[in-house]
């Protein structure tokens, strides 16, 4: 664990034209021996002291990636939205100096096809204009108006997921017996899988497989479905002009993303809902808070502590803050969102606030595609839990305590929520 | 005020759609739809909303003199 108290003051050298020591400098350089990594001294709903002090002293602030290069953290908002809405910023891994390249390039049974496949189509790896080829393949069907057609669907198997919660018993976990079946079996209905294959996407997806496996069980889908195209996205996806290889890139990204992130959310949600017991008051006697609140859950409880990392493609100056052609900048929507420059009592929960521009969903060109099904699905689960189980309160959550975090992409585990019932 | 949509850098994202909807909506292939470019003065909070939340800065408002 980051051990906040070694990360001493940064020397700047402050010029006589340099402002007043009230308004400090946007960027802190540090000396070689304060190296800095992301800091694991934050849970989901307790932001990491660490990521305030980098946000008090500077925009952005040097980090050490865990292959040993050094870049950029960025931890206030405005910077945060400037990098991610701004070309200049790669996101192809493949310009990075370390580690980060496709899924799967490391192990050893991936076949070629498998990793051409995610060369051409990892929507989270490319730059315009490809990226907006691949992406515009598949829009459509997640739409504010699309979404709106799921509505039906998603709400019965979130009716049937709550039964099954309480046909555990009191207590049971929220996230293994609510949360992550009811993201599973909405992926499964949106992107089209079939039925006979759902439990499988479950053993590999949400389980864990080698990438070459998942890329096995992409190609089975897609030949069942090239048979009965329907009205889902992998239909659409198959009838765009995409190539094959990009189809199944593009299957490969979206049967790996955006599932285990609206799990999270719906569990986390759920703790904090249940730790703040006003709050909760005030859901449920007015319900139609819900859809502000969901802008509050998405930047309170937010996931990514940082986004896929950038590579700057020429040398960018945004005020004092200067990046060098070459040098890797992360994002941080979990700072960003707690910046008291753009949110007012930032680290209160407060469903009532208006928490739009959130980075929750990220920004800019990749920015969430899944979004508002997100919204579609936090939103029913939430509003169905708390109408079916009115004595609902937490008996104990996992990501209450630091947990370890995946890299490189740092991101909050949900880990188990155990809640009970009267 | 006018509103003008750039459908060659929308991403799709739905936000303008989501905060919006009178004024914006997304075609069948998720791209913006701008449904009218000059929006009553009761509409302005909610134009300006959408063109700050859009992540493709795909939507510009010209304020009137």
């Amino acid at each position: 664990m980051t051990d906040s108290t070694s990360v001493s003051t940064p020397a700047v050298s402050m010029p006589a034209t340099s402002p007043p020591a009230t308004s400090p400098p946007a960027v802190a350089r540090c000396p070689h021996h304060d190296i800095r990594t992301i800091p694991t001294d934050g849970t989901p709903l307790t932001p990491s002291p660490t990521l305030a002090k980098w946000r008090e002293e500077a925009a952005a602030t040097p980090l050490h990636y865990t292959d040993g290069h050094e870049g950029w953290i960025v931890t206030r908002h405005e910077l945060a939205r400037l990098v991610l809405e701004d070309s200049r910023f790669s996101q192809r891994p493949s310009r990075m100096p370390g580690e980060l390249r496709v899924d799967g390039d490391n192990e050893p049974d991936i076949d070629d096809e498998a990793l051409a496949a995610m060369e051409v189509a990892n929507l989270l790896a490319l730059d315009s204009p490809q990226h907006a080829r691949v992406r515009r393949a598949i829009l459509g069907r997640f739409s504010v108006r699309a979404v709106r057609g799921y509505e039906a669907d998603v709400a019965a198997i979130i009716a049937a997921q709550l039964e099954h919660l309480k046909a555990q018993g009191s207590p049971a976990d929220l996230t293994e017996h609510f949360a992550v079946p009811i993201s599973a079996a909405v992926h499964c209905r949106v992107l089209g899988i079939p039925s006979s294959h759902a439990e499988q996407f479950t053993t590999l997806f949400v389980g864990t497989a080698t990438t070459q496996q998942k890329m096995v069980f992409v190609r089975e889908v897609l030949a069942i479905k090239r048979a009965n195209l329907g009205g889902d996205v992998l239909s659409e996806l198959i009838r765009s002009d995409l190539t094959d290889a990009e189809v199944a890139g593009v299957t490969h990204v979206l049967f790996t993303s955006g599932r285990d992130s609206v799990a999270y959310m719906i569990a986390t949600t759920t703790v904090a809902l249940l730790s703040h017991p006003d709050q909760l008051v005030a859901l449920r006697d007015d319900p139609t808070l819900i859809t502000g609140a969901i802008e509050e859950f998405m930047r309170y409880g937010a996931m990514f502590i940082t986004l896929f990392a950038r590579t700057a493609t020429e040398d960018v100056d945004f005020g004092d803050v200067h990046i060098d052609k070459g040098d890797s900048v992360s994002v941080s929507p979990v700072a960003a969102n707690h910046d008291d420059r753009r949110f007012e009592n930032p680290d209160d929960f407060d469903i009532t606030r208006d928490a739009y521009g959130h980075l929750g969903f990220g920004h800019g060109i990749h920015g969430c595609v899944g979004q508002q099904l997100a919204r579609l699905e936090i939103r029913q689960a939430i509003t169905q839990m708390l109408a079916g189980l009115p004595g609902l309160y937490l008996a104990r959550a996992e990501q209450n305590e630091p947990m370890p975090f995946a890299n490189p992409v740092a991101t909050y585990e949900a880990g188990s929520v155990f809640v009970g019932w009267h | 005020m006018k509103i003008s949509a750039d459908t060659a850098t929308c991403i799709g994202a739905g936000q303008c759609a989501l905060v919006a909807g009178d004024l914006f909506d997304q075609d069948d292939d998720g791209i913006v739809v701008l449904l009218g470019d000059e929006p009553a003065e009761s509409q302005y909070v909610i134009a300006r909303r959408a063109a700050s939340l859009c992540p493709a800065r795909a939507i510009t408002i010209t304020e009137s003199a």
